[in-house]
């Protein structure tokens, strides 16, 4: 049996910067949040993906009408996340929720900021708390807070 | 016996390139709708998707298949990721065709890619590790021992392989997509044997560049090969072979499940002399030295005398008797996860006499190969013009 300080120990950090080109879709969506804005896109069957896809889930075509859309929404399903990771978007306990934008027919997963645990309800009102600085990222909306 | 299958459709990236700037769905894509209408066929016309791609950690896109279901038109099909690192492409349309061979599928769908321009291989290969010394090797440096020792057993001259770029880089100009289309006044031996030494032997004019790109290819059953409006390229033959990359008896020059998967191939398809019967052959040469250590290894030549064939000529298009990588081969553009999937494609595409400028003349039987790892990893194909 080894004691403790027999042990080799050494720092590794592996990391790497992955880049992506996010093409006319992803790209216009990111566009948006730095603006500010949220958009969706409309699909073959009639209903509005947000966040949009580049092509359409049923029939596979190209999608290309863009539907501007409010920055508020309600929540559908939702995780309380007690004690949140360092890379989390919140340093205090919340909820990852599916969140369906106003406007659209699919919900998007982001981030709520209910305070706690039973302000959390399916059905509930939410809008955008935009971050302070945007860069064209989903990371652009900080959280969602009931509206 | 297995069904008859055949390549009805190839599709690949308009250029190959360092960087296209489309989203990693919507090039898979592009190639996807080349293929279906070379084909002549919709996304409803495939009954399963078989997609390739080199390990998930060169994009960082963990299980990509998932995200590429939309932009390949199989939400709610059957779909399978295949993953033999650089081999992957070839192992992928090998097991497309099984499904078809099969009688499961009567019309798949296969896709590889890769985006260099959003990875990075050298890193993905190298990566440093706690109390070892980092070794920034990639690829390159991993085969250059291995081409050395050939070099010292054949006694090859020092500029064969040289001449196997300077080859296959005339060959690129004859491919619209190929990455490198190098002036006429650079392909020049001179230049090539002065260009800065990268690894030991191996020279930066010697070595494939790092490209983005996708292939695609549509597999069909007998009935529907057929049927379809441009001449379909017959498998005859498919055969996959692995190996360990280390083990203390390994034959690392010349491996094992190369020879063997070759015997396999070859024996399907009853051909008993690979230089005489087959008449082009697109071959995973990453590297300079690999063309005539893969002469050997797949008996177009006897053991330490495959860089004869490249310093007679007898690969190149003009005037060789077994033209090599006509297309311009990986040397030219090397896209990871495609290539191999590029190298079957451009069989097909030989046989079915669609290979444009690059064209050998009325090819009837072509070898596609590939492989991957540290030389371990190997998948090739037989196709013909003719039915089985």
């Amino acid at each position: 049996m080894s004691r403790e300080d027999d042990v080799l120990r050494a720092e590794f950090d592996l990391e790497f910067t992955y880049t992506r080109s996010t093409g006319p879709v992803i790209g216009r969506f990111y566009t948006d949040l730095r603006d500010g804005k949220l958009c969706g896109i409309k699909a073959s069957d009639g209903r509005v993906l947000c966040p949009p896809q580049e092509y359409d889930p049923v029939t596979a075509e190209d999608l290309s009408e863009f539907v501007s859309l409010p920055d508020t929404g309600v929540v559908t399903v939702w995780n309380w996340v007690k004690q949140p990771r360092a890379k989390h978007p919140l340093q205090k306990a919340f909820a990852w929720a599916l969140i369906k934008i106003d406007g659209a027919d699919t919900p998007m997963l982001h981030a709520v900021d209910a305070g706690s645990e039973s302000a959390m309800k399916p059905g509930m009102k939410v809008k955008v708390r935009w971050a302070k600085e945007r860069k064209g990222a989903i990371t652009d909306i900080a959280c969602f807070e009931p509206a | 016996m297995a069904n008859a299958c055949a390549v009805v459709g190839v599709g690949q990236s308009a250029r190959y390139r360092s960087k296209i700037k489309m989203s990693i769905a919507g090039l898979v894509r592009e190639a996807a709708q080349e293929a279906l209408k070379d084909a002549g066929c919709t996304w409803n016309d495939i009954d399963a998707v078989i997609i390739g791609k080199a390990p998930d950690f060169f994009e960082g896109v963990v299980m990509p298949e998932i995200y590429l279901a939309e932009a390949l038109g199989c939400v709610g099909k059957p779909m399978l990721r295949v993953h033999t690192a650089g081999s992957v492409g070839g192992s992928t349309a090998i097991v497309a065709a099984s499904y078809v061979q099969s009688g499961q599928f009567n019309r798949v769908l296969t896709v590889a890619y890769e985006k260099q321009s959003e990875s990075n291989a050298m890193w993905a290969l190298s990566s440093k590790q706690p109390f070892s010394p980092h070794l920034n090797a990639g690829a390159g440096g991993f085969f250059a021992p291995i081409i050395r020792e050939y070099m010292r057993r054949s006694g090859a001259p020092a500029d064969t392989g040289c001449k196997v770029a300077l080859k296959d880089r005339k060959h690129a100009l004859r491919n619209p997509r190929a990455h490198m289309h190098e002036k006429p006044e650079d392909l020049d031996l001179e230049k090539y044997v002065n260009s800065f030494m990268l690894w030991e032997p191996l020279r930066f004019s010697e070595v494939c560049p790092s490209s983005d790109g996708a292939c695609a290819m549509v597999l069909a059953s007998e009935d529907l090969a057929k049927k379809s409006p441009n001449p379909p390229a017959w498998i005859h033959g498919a055969a996959m072979r692995s190996e360990p990359t280390m083990y203390p008896w390994r034959e690392e020059v010349n491996p094992q499940a190369g020879i063997d998967c070759a015997k396999d191939v070859y024996s399907q398809a009853g051909i008993t002399n690979p230089r005489k019967e087959i008449d082009a052959a697109e071959v995973y040469v990453p590297f300079s030295w690999y063309e005539p250590m893969w002469l050997e290894n797949l008996g177009f030549a006897e053991v330490n005398q495959g860089w004869k064939l490249t310093e007679e000529g007898a690969t190149f298009i003009d005037g060789g008797d077994i033209p090599w990588n006509c297309s311009g081969g990986v040397l030219s553009s090397n896209p990871i996860g495609a290539s191999g999937m590029i190298r079957f494609a451009e069989a097909a595409l030989q046989v079915r006499g669609m290979a444009g400028e690059h064209q050998v003349d009325g090819a009837k039987t072509a070898l596609g190969h590939a492989y991957g790892g540290g030389s371990q990893f190997f998948a090739m194909w037989i196709v013909r013009s003719t039915k089985p």
